[in-house]
């Protein structure tokens, strides 16, 4: 996207179409998106249209398609809001990362092993 | 004796006689040239008089229209009053003066433009810089901040870099910017995200190359000038029209870049002096850009001189202007294939003509372009760049998370994983359909470990979609 040093040339506020908010319900970078069986319509632009194809395979997150969009994250939420706005997408919370395991609720667990036996 | 008196006094007579006939006419001779002196001086004190006249109306009248006359052309510059009264010499000095004067005001007013143009472009320079510092910044911003508002400021940021920038072009600086060779449609792209009201530019992309690129020196010059266009285009039409943009190739002469807008046209004056200015005349004085400073078109028509570019301007079908930016076929050249377009570019419309629901922007009558159907942003068919084979099955589930490849496929996106996948499954389950696996995997469990039990499990569909968990571990900051 940037040629060399000096300016880029393609700034990555042009997919907002000159909205300051997305569309819709805000986006963790780490919700997860899955593409829905939709057809595209034939007006998709083209950025909307690459998202899309990224998503053929299976489910990413946000931040997994702003990597290969090459786009900042805050970009592609506007993108991911739009098509699923369109229910060319689906959005899901994301996945919670695993807690600290309760320790009392180990050893609790440990006795009852133990008094199996 | 008496004779002699007698003669004596005839000779005195006579000489008397002689003396008054003489004084007589040299009197009639001063006369006659106290006359001649007389008219002599009337017709000098008239002449000095008209020379007067004249000079009076050189120093209130032809100096100072001469001087007005070099900034409106239309100006009556007067000559002589009366051109008979005043002889060669002196008319020829007259008109001298006026000349002088003329080249005098002309040589000073250069040079305070350019003493203007100088201190511009230094400001602009320092300005430009410090811009494409803080665009830098935005940039590393964008990438570690989820923050739609920095969005916002990177456009406002490059509005004024755009400013600033048609500032110095226009004061003699070089462009800038050694770009590596660049994509026509990028550049089209980047020309249009530099433009207040950007949302309303459609891009039709009617490329029958759609690598085709611009020498790296004209890459930068050209997104300037068209930029320039695109303000004009936005600026002077209504918020709800939209602008095209309309990308062609023509023969062997190159590409053309057409800006249509709905707006309000120009008038035959405006329309002759946009023409003086975008064919490059050889010096633009910031003085005769008017009161604010009408910059685009001259902008414009300084690098169309430097790069070779050329720009037409036309009324539009469209209601409003039309301008046709040429980019001559030296500049362009084709991008290799390891360069992948941004994500953004609009694919090519296909070449096939579909049926247009707008006129089709033609290049002007003296051009031998194309004519291309335009079905604007109407993607007739998705044009997948596919250049190698995708992999077989490569979504094939195996229990584990697996990185997939991420080639676009060439299918068409209807039949979507048609290969790997039996297409019973949802992708999006319900809870109520994943209750229902997992209790018959328990209920299969339970089943295979009592002995006696032989219930056939009922299927699942083993196809887990298993969101890719990230693995780089970003947290929100």
């Amino acid at each position: 996207m940037s040629a060399g040093p000096g300016r880029r040339l393609i700034p990555a506020y042009l997919v907002t179409g000159g909205r300051s908010r997305p569309a819709g319900p805000a986006l963790d970078r780490l919700a997860v998106l899955v593409r829905t069986d939709t057809a595209l319509p034939p007006d998709t632009g083209s950025e909307q249209r690459r998202l899309c194809e990224l998503l053929e395979p299976g489910a990413l997150t946000v931040v997994e398609c702003a990597a290969h969009l090459d786009l900042p994250v805050s970009a592609t939420v506007f993108l991911a809001t739009d098509l699923a706005a369109a229910a060319l997408l689906l959005t899901r919370p994301p996945i919670p990362s695993a807690g600290e395991i309760d320790r009392s609720l180990v050893e609790r667990l440990l006795v009852g092993l133990r008094s199996l036996h | 004796m008496g004779w002699i008196v007698a003669v004596i006094a005839v000779i005195a007579a006579v000489v008397a006689q002689a003396r008054s006939y003489g004084s007589a006419r040299s009197e009639q001779v001063a006369v006659a040239h106290y006359e001649v002196a007389e008219r002599q001086m009337r017709a000098a004190e008239a002449r000095t008089a008209a020379l007067v006249d004249e000079i009076r109306q050189l120093a209130h009248k032809r100096i100072p229209a001469v001087a007005v006359a070099l900034s409106h052309p239309s100006a009556q510059v007067p000559g002589l009053r009366e051109a008979a009264e005043v002889d060669g010499d002196s008319a020829r000095l007259l008109t001298e003066a006026v000349q002088a004067a003329r080249d005098a005001v002309l040589e000073e007013r250069q040079r305070v433009d350019a003493a203007a143009r100088a201190a511009m472009r230094g400001t602009s320079a320092k300005i430009q810089s410090l811009l494409n510092q803080s665009q830098q910044l935005l940039h590393e911003l964008q990438h570690e901040y989820d923050d739609p508002r920095i969005l916002q400021l990177d456009f406002r940021n490059e509005l004024a870099l755009r400013r600033t920038q048609s500032t110095a072009v226009l004061c003699d600086a070089w462009p800038g910017l050694a770009r590596q060779n660049s994509p026509l449609v990028e550049i089209v792209l980047g020309a249009q995200s530099r433009v207040a009201g950007y949302e309303r530019i459609k891009v039709a992309n009617h490329l029958r190359e759609e690598r085709i690129a611009l020498a790296a020196r004209a890459a930068e010059p050209l997104a300037i000038a068209l930029a320039e266009l695109l303000a004009n285009a936005t600026a002077y039409s209504h918020p709800d029209t939209d602008v095209t943009v309309t990308l062609q190739q023509s023969g062997g002469r190159g590409a053309f870049v057409v800006v249509d807008d709905a707006g309000i046209g120009m008038d035959e004056d405006a329309l002759d002096r946009a023409r003086a200015l975008l064919a490059g005349p050889a010096e633009v004085l910031l003085t005769e850009l008017g009161d604010p400073p009408q910059t685009g078109f001259a902008v414009v028509g300084r690098l169309v001189v430097q790069y070779g570019f050329h720009c037409h301007i036309e009324a539009s079908p469209f209601g409003g202007m039309r301008t046709i930016l040429r980019v001559p076929a030296h500049l362009l050249t084709v991008l290799k294939e390891d360069r992948t377009l941004s994500a953004l570019a609009p694919t090519p419309v296909s070449a096939h003509p579909t049926a247009a629901d707008q006129a089709a922007p033609t290049a002007p009558a003296a051009s031998a372009a194309p004519k291309t159907p335009a079905a604007t942003a109407d993607f007739a068919a998705p044009a997948a760049p596919a250049q190698d084979p995708p992999e077989s099955d490569a979504a094939e589930p195996t229990g584990l998370p697996s990185r997939r490849r991420r080639t676009p496929r060439p299918a068409a996106v209807a039949s979507r994983a048609a290969a790997a996948v039996p297409a019973t499954g949802q992708v999006p389950r319900t809870p109520e359909q994943a209750e229902s696996s997992w209790a018959a995997l328990q209920q299969g469990t339970l089943n295979g470990r009592s002995v006696a039990g032989r219930a056939p499990a009922p299927d699942s569909d083993g196809h887990d979609h298993l969101g890719d968990q990230d693995d780089q571990g970003d947290d929100e900051t």
